[in-house]
This record gives structure tokens, C-alpha cells and sequence, in this order.
């Protein structure tokens, strides 16, 4: 038999019919180290307190039920186990999700999630031109499949939207995963909205994504979706131009290091926000003048530049040919 | 009151499509599910969607298969009207979004699945449930639908000689509320949990057919419970056919390809009642791993074709089994998977109740008769689900509207309100606990008459139990132990349905294997069980099986 070993859990516990404020329990389970999160709580569910509240439903990290915070981290409950839990923290601590209010214990709202995908159109919008084919599939090459990378994966469980920094500090920001979920309406051949799309979500929350990756590090489906989120700027970007200051930034910068192999400050500020925006941080750029004077003089040309130029002429090669 | 044309309960595959076909219909739809549509169990559903669309294949073929799969007690006339929907139900489901894996000239990718005469399975990689799932709810989001998520269905409320709504019970405000409709449409799911060991999710707890049952619908074929021969050992979660579809083998404790002895010609992919039943055998005899189990093998499929095309089940063995698929093999036992029984149904989803429509899992129409073919149960959830849709929306136009009187709703609440005030009694976990432990042990993949007679009997003490079984959450927001009280409610109501029509049945058909009858007996029992609700327990009867072309013949693979 397997060796099962102590395991301390505190739990997030919080009933607004009776609590004032939420508190931690602590339970102690013993359970072999494979054990994932999931099974813990249900036998503490089903074998000290069923007034524990939580969702759940596959038990397989299909259904997307259980996403929460495991030791700080969000994640799907079924899918961690136990084991390298206690290695790295000594314990399971369990909360529910964030960026999303808590109704109960485990149990957040998931309206607002709900509520930021909808925004993104999640359908297929027929395409005039290309009318569906009658009473047959439309034809698609396994490439054609591959452009959706792990979007359909995606199982909508919300861990990428409670470990999202921008949406913490942006609530107009529709999070990683109606993002991902935009990628996969844009690149399907079938859809006949891609440039309204594209054009809708840049002035509509793609360029406040910090590019953290913690959306990707915390999806247990490797949907990837900051990656797709950097694919969608670039395909913003080739069908508007830059019109964000986002995407203002985003080229200035490229073509500061394409000209000059270092940054200039002054001349990102002013691609990125105009002369206004310029002098709007002129009070920021005094008090850099004064501790890293170095920082505004614009920057001689790097040794080598014309190997980095190289590299950006290979590059879009590569994208033109791609 | 809310009040709808037609209301759909369970949003799965085909409750979705049930309410999409409805609300084409011109009908105002509610759409109740105790789960956001997203989360339902059809997302779990692996391996694929059968449709003979391939220039060598045949829907005569398919057709042939289902029956002979069956174990010739499917409908024949139900079957013929399935295969042949197939085609265009999966180019709509395409239509609609969804995203299939693609041969390299475009069209649609298939795979060999077991009991099928040809790569018959359209798939999309290993997660075609979920793919069909997304894009039936993006395209139900075009509708207007109004959706009660996370509701528990309590009750359903007839009168006046026809359905009139239901009473649920809202989890955000602990509230039960009536809901009225003119035509009620169950496409709750399948009610796997009444065994321990089961592929199902956590909420298959099959609450529509138990409350149908209990409102007077006639259940069909309830003994015949489909165990899958893939499962992880010790969660059970699904492994697909998909996999052996792929050219994955399972092999003994002494290295032996054992599914030679029992499958000469399709060996790993014979049906899957032929295939559990020769693993619990290699067990029983010997030759299972220590501690009761068998190998799949993918490993000498290649690390390229096991990652791309078996993803999820990489996936799976490497997170709820600790092994890597592509390097070790996986450890293996059936489990309970599918439920070919249900709610009886016509071909239109009627029921024998004026106003009350089922799909999918949760009814019988009969199409899989004693045994399932695999890909053809999320093929079913579309045809039917819709068929039932089309069928509800008819008969609402027809009708007044549905009313659910505050009567009826204190009638569903007040055993609720009473088990949250009792301070002694059985809790609904522990007391489902023994339930499923007393069905894995009397009736799981052989059976035989003393086994069954003594489960019905640990059953019956199990549901005296149930009568005070009490809540111990007293709260009014998100109070699951309600939910786990409704749920157990109707699970026992299910288990002795099964045992009721197993004990019943002297003859071995498809998944019901009695090692005291181990023959299918034609002559007597080529005929449907049905159960009706009594106080007393279960009243059996039988119905004749629709029958066309295909005379029976032994099932040999």
C-alpha cells in the first residue's frame, strides 16, 4: 500500500449569511503524497464538514469547476497534488479565487469573468463572402488547425483571470482568458469578423497587458494565452498601424533599438504619447535629470549595430514568409 | 414565476442543442443546469463522434454496427433514423465552430473506434466533447436563452394531465422557486455515481431520470450500465478508446497480449463490454497486475504521435498517475462509464408523460440497446437533443401556458426544510458512500442472482436510513450539503432500479453479464425492461423491441 503522510490544510472559510469577516480552518488529513487538492477537501467534505462550499464537478481538469488559490498560486484543485505542496511550503493553503468576489467559502462570482468574455463576441460571425459550404465541413489543412496552437484547450476555469496583475489594476481590462479566446475567433478561417475584431480590441484592453506571463504560468492547460496575446498585438498592429499608446510604445521601441541598439528615452515618451504626453512628464524627467542624467542623452549607435539590424531584416523575412 | 415555452434542465450537449432547436422554433427557452453549460460532463468526452461520411464506409455499415453492438436490443427503426442524421449533424456542428482535426486534403479526420467496421470516429485530438461543447454554447449565445445557472432541479410539477414547470432550488439565494413552462425538456445526464468507481463527474447523479421516475415516467433497460475496460487505477478517470484506436495494447502481468484469446480478429478494439469483461477475467485469474490491474502500452506508438494525438491523456496519466505514457505503460481497470439505460423515449424525445421531452444520457431511446458503441453517445446527444427540442416547441404552441403554484414549491421544499432541521440522521455523503460501495460489490461487471438479491437488500436498508437523512448547512448561499441531500435522494432511487431489472433478467446481454445465465437467451429476453415507480419499489414490465432488417446473430469480434 501506498504510505500516506500528515497533511495540514487551512481553508479559506466565509458565509456572508453568518460571518462577519472570513477566517482560516485548519485541518490535518492523512493522505499519500499523490493526493491532489481536490480529494483532500472532498473528505473533508464528506468526512468532518459538509458545510465546506466549493465547485466541482470532472475531477480530471476538464470541466474547469475547481480553479483556487493553492498556496498562493492559482490552479485547478484536481490537478495539484498534495505531495510537492508540503516539499515547498510545508502545508496547503487554500483560498478562493482572485479578481473575483467571494460568495461563499471557495466560491467566487464568476459573473464578471463571464460578463469579459462575452465582450469579446465568442462566436463564429458569418462571413458573406465566404458562405458556409452546403451540407458539407468546411475544408481546413491540419496548419490551418495548428494556428489555433492550445486555444481550444482552453476550459474556461478562470485560474489566468485570478492571477492577473492587470486586471487587478485595470478592471476594464478583459483578462487572459477572453483574449485567448478572441486569438481563436481570429485566426478560424471561418470567421468573417477578424478585422473588426482586431480593430475593436485595441483601443479595447490588448495593450494593457503587462506581459507578465503569470496567466500563462498559471493555466493548468497550457493555453499559452499571453503568447496569444503578443500574436494578436502584432496582428493588431499589421491591420490598424499603431494608433494605441500601447501600440505606439510597442513600435517606438522597436525602431529605437533597430536605429540605434539602445533605447531613448525622450524619443519613446514622445512616439509613444505625443509632445503633449511629453511634457505631461516633464516633472518625472526633471527629477531623472538629476539622478540619471545619462538616461536622456540620446545614445550613440551600440558597437555591432549593424548586426542587430541584421537580425530585424531576418526576422521579418521569416514573419513575411510565415 | 418565472414562466417559458420550453424549459431545458441540464445544459450539456443536448440540452444545449434541445434548447437551440426550441428557440429556432420561435419558443421562449429557459435553460436550468446546476453547472455552468461549460462545465457539463459532455466536455469530458474523449474520443470522438461517429458518422459514416468516408468513401468507403457506409451508413448501412454503421447502422449494421450499432445493431449488432447492441447486442441486438436497440431500436432498429430508432437506429436506422440515427446513423442517418449522423452526416449532417457533424457538418453542422462543424458549421458551427467547431474545430475537428483535419486530414492533410482538408476534410475531416477519422479514427478506428471499437465495434466499428471503419475509421468511422471524426475526432477532435483528444477532447471532442469539449470541442463540440464550446461550439454549441458559442452558438446557442447567438439565441436569446434565459439561463438559471447553478440551480438544482427538485421537482417536477405536473397537473391538469401534462407537465407545467418545475420547482428548483437556487444555490445563490437558497431560494426554491417555481419555474412554469408549457413543455419540459430533461437532458440531465447520466446518474454514474451511484458506483464508486465511475469515469463520470461528481455531479452524474442523474437527478432528471429520478425525478421523472418519480413523477410517473416509464425508465427503460436501467440493468444494462456500460464499464469501460480504460480507467485509471485509482481515480478512474477515462482513458479513451481513442487510445487503442491509436494502437495502444493492453498487456498482462506476464507480457501477453491477452485481448488475442478473447478478439481474434479486432483484438484490443472489441467492443467495450467484450474488453472489460476479458480484463476483470485476466484478473480474477491470475493474471492481473499485484493489487489488480492491467497495462495499456502507448509507448511503442513514438513520443511524436502519443503527444499530438493523445494529448489530454499524456496529460492525465502524468498528472492523476504519476507515469508518463510515453515511456512506461499505464495502469488500467474498468470502470463504470455510460449508461445505456434511462428515460424511455420515441424517437422524437417523447415521453410517456403529456409535455415531458428527455435526452441524451439521461434517456433511452433505445439506440445503444445492451451496449454502447463508442462515438456514438455524443452523436446521440445532438440528434436527440435536438429531435426532443423540435418535438417540446411543437407541443408547447399547441398548449396554455405551464403554471407552478407556490403550493407545489412548499410540496418540493418541505423534505428539504426537514432534513435541515433535524439535529440526528444520515448525511447524504456517507450515506451515498455506502450506496456506491454496495453496487460496485453486488452489481458491477458480472453478476449473478445472490449478489443482486443481496444488494437489493443492503439497498433497502440503506434507504430506511435515508428517510431521516438530515443537512447539517443551515446556510442560504452556495449550501452544497442541500445539493448532496437531493442528489443521494435520487441515486438511491436509480440503484434500485438497476438491481430491480438485473435481478430480473436470467440471460447475459451486452454489458448485463450473468456469470448463472451466462447465455443471451432471444426467446425470452429480447425485449425492453421498463420500470415504472410504486411506493413499494420498482414495478417491472417489458416492451417489445423494434425490429426491421437485422436478425440476431452472436455477437463475435
Amino acid at each position: 500500500m501506498v504510505e500516506s503522510v500528515a497533511v495540514p490544510i487551512s481553508v479559506y472559510r466565509y458565509d456572508p449569511a453568518r460571518d462577519a469577516t472570513p477566517r482560516y480552518v485548519d485541518y490535518s488529513l492523512d493522505l499519500p503524497r499523490h493526493t491532489p487538492v481536490l480529494t483532500a477537501l472532498l473528505k473533508i467534505r464528506s468526512e468532518i464538514d459538509s458545510t465546506l462550499s466549493l465547485r466541482y464537478s470532472c475531477r480530471s481538469s476538464i470541466c474547469g469547476s475547481c480553479a483556487m488559490l493553492i498556496n498562493s498560486k492559482s490552479r485547478l484543485a484536481c490537478q495539484t497534488q498534495v505531495g510537492p505542496e508540503l516539499d515547498l511550503h510545508g502545508r496547503v493553503v487554500v483560498d478562493p479565487m482572485r479578481n473575483q468576489p467571494v460568495l461563499r467559502d471557495l466560491v467566487v462570482d464568476q459573473g464578471p469573468f463571464w460578463q469579459d468574455y462575452e465582450r469579446i463576441v465568442p462566436h463564429l460571425v458569418p462571413d458573406p463572402a465566404h458562405p458556409m459550404p452546403e451540407g458539407k465541413p468546411n475544408p481546413m489543412t491540419p496548419e490551418q488547425v495548428d494556428r489555433f496552437y492550445e486555444t481550444p484547450r482552453c476550459i474556461a476555469c478562470g485560474a489566468c483571470y485570478s492571477a492577473c496583475p492587470a486586471k487587478e489594476a485595470d478592471p476594464t481590462f478583459p483578462g487572459p482568458m477572453a483574449l485567448a479566446k478572441l486569438y481563436r475567433f481570429v485566426v478560424d478561417p471561418r470567421d468573417g469578423a477578424r478585422r473588426e475584431r482586431l480593430l475593436r480590441i485595441q483601443p479595447g484592453g490588448l495593450w494593457t497587458c503587462l506581459r507578465c506571463h503569470l496567466c500563462t504560468s498559471s493555466c493548468p492547460k497550457d493555453v499559452r494565452p499571453s503568447e496569444r496575446i503578443r500574436d494578436l498585438k502584432e496582428l493588431a498592429i499589421h491591420e490598424q498601424g499603431a494608433t494605441e499608446a500601447g501600440s505606439r510604445h510597442a513600435v517606438g521601441f522597436k525602431e529605437n533599438l533597430h536605429d540605434r541598439g539602445l533605447l531613448n528615452e525622450m524619443r519613446l515618451v514622445r512616439q509613444t504619447d505625443g509632445v503633449v504626453g511629453l511634457l505631461r512628464q516633464a516633472p518625472q524627467g526633471l527629477r531623472l535629470a538629476r539622478k540619471k542624467p545619462e538616461l536622456l542623452k540620446k545614445p550613440r549607435r551600440i558597437e555591432g549595430q549593424d548586426q542587430v539590424q541584421k537580425l530585424y531584416e531576418l526576422l521579418e523575412d521569416e514573419e513575411g514568409g510565415a | 414565476m418565472q414562466r417559458h415555452d420550453v424549459l431545458v434542465v441540464g445544459a450539456g450537449l443536448a440540452g444545449q442543442r434541445a434548447a437551440l432547436a426550441a428557440a429556432q422554433a420561435g419558443r421562449d427557452v429557459g435553460l436550468v443546469s446546476k453547472l455552468h453549460p461549460l462545465r457539463s460532463h459532455s466536455g469530458a468526452a474523449q474520443g470522438g463522434i461517429n458518422a459514416a461520411v468516408g468513401a468507403e464506409d457506409s451508413v448501412e455499415t454503421h447502422i449494421y454496427d450499432t445493431v449488432k453492438g447492441s447486442d441486438y436490443l436497440g431500436d432498429q427503426d430508432a437506429i436506422e433514423f440515427f446513423c442517418t442524421e449522423a452526416g449532417s449533424t457533424v457538418v453542422e456542428m462543424e458549421h458551427f465552430g467547431t474545430i475537428f482535426s483535419r486530414a492533410p486534403d482538408g476534410s475531416l479526420a477519422r479514427r478506428p473506434f471499437g465495434g466499428a467496421g471503419f475509421p468511422r470516429t471524426i475526432y477532435a485530438a483528444d477532447r471532442t466533447g469539449l470541442a463540440l461543447l464550446q461550439a454549441i454554447y458559442e452558438h446557442l449565445g447567438t439565441e436569446k436563452i434565459h439561463t438559471y445557472e447553478e440551480w438544482d432541479l427538485v421537482e417536477l410539477v405536473f397537473r391538469d394531465g401534462r407537465a407545467q414547470g418545475v420547482v428548483a432550488y437556487n444555490r445563490r439565494t437558497g431560494e426554491f422557486e417555481g419555474i412554469g413552462a408549457r413543455a419540459v425538456v430533461l437532458a440531465t445526464g447520466p446518474a454514474g455515481r451511484v458506483y464508486s468507481r465511475t469515469t463520470n463527474s461528481h455531479s452524474s447523479t442523474g437527478d432528471g431520470i429520478a425525478l421523472a421516475y418519480r413523477a410517473g415516467a416509464q425508465l427503460k433497460d436501467m440493468e444494462f450500465v456500460q464499464f469501460h475496460p480504460t480507467a485509471l487505477l485509482e481515480s478512474g478517470i477515462l482513458i479513451t478508446e481513442g487510445a487503442r484506436g491509436e494502437g495502444g495494447i493492453l498487456k498482462n502481468v506476464s507480457g501477453e497480449r491477452f485481448m488475442v484469446r478473447y478478439a481474434p480478429h479486432v483484438q484490443d478494439l472489441a467492443s467495450r463490454d467484450v474488453v472489460s469483461r476479458a480484463i476483470v477475467t485476466e484478473i480474477n485469474e491470475g493474471r492481473g497486475f499485484p493489487g489488480g490491474y492491467v497495462h495499456l502500452e502507448l509507448m511503442h506508438l513514438g513520443k511524436e504521435k502519443v503527444e499530438s494525438r493523445l494529448q489530454e491523456i499524456c496529460d492525465f496519466a502524468r498528472n492523476f498517475a504519476g507515469v508518463d505514457p510515453v515511456t512506461e505503460p499505464i495502469p488500467v481497470l474498468p470502470a463504470q462509464h455510460y449508461m445505456m439505460g434511462g428515460i424511455g423515449t420515441t424517437m422524437r424525445g417523447e415521453t410517456n408523460l403529456a409535455g415531458l421531452y428527455a435526452a441524451g444520457e439521461a434517456a433511452c431511446v433505445s439506440i445503444h440497446g445492451a451496449n454502447r458503441l463508442g462515438g456514438n453517445s455524443l452523436l446521440e446527444t445532438l440528434v436527440f437533443g435536438k429531435q426532443a427540442g423540435i418535438a417540446a416547441a411543437a407541443y408547447a404552441a399547441g398548449v396554455t401556458n405551464g403554471t407552478v403554484l407556490p403550493s407545489d414549491v412548499e410540496h418540493a421544499a418541505a423534505p428539504i426544510r426537514a432534513m435541515m432541521a433535524r439535529t440526528e440522521g444520515a448525511e447524504p455523503l456517507p450515506l451515498r458512500a455506502e450506496m456506491q460501495a454496495v453496487m460496485e460489490r453486488r452489481a458491477g461487471i458480472y453478476r449473478n442472482d445472490a449478489d443482486l438479491r443481496a444488494g437489493f437488500a443492503e439497498l433497502f436498508a440503506l434507504r430506511s436510513k435515508a428517510a431521516t437523512l438530515r443537512v447539517v448547512d443551515r446556510s442560504t448561499v452556495f449550501n452544497l450539503n442541500v445539493t448532496d441531500a437531493l442528489e443521494t435522494r435520487n441515486l438511491l432511487d436509480l440503484a434500485e432500479v438497476i438491481l430491480a431489472g438485473a435481478i430480473a433478467r436470467t440471460e447475459s446481454r451486452g454489458a448485463h453479464a450473468r456469470t448463472d445465465y451466462p447465455k443471451r437467451d432471444d426467446a425470452k429476453w429480447m425485449k425492453h425492461t421498463v420500470a415504472g415507480y410504486s411506493p413499494l419499489g420498482p414495478q417491472l414490465s417489458y416492451a417489445p423491441v423494434a425490429y426491421t432488417r437485422w436478425d440476431p446473430k452472436e455477437r463475435v469480434y
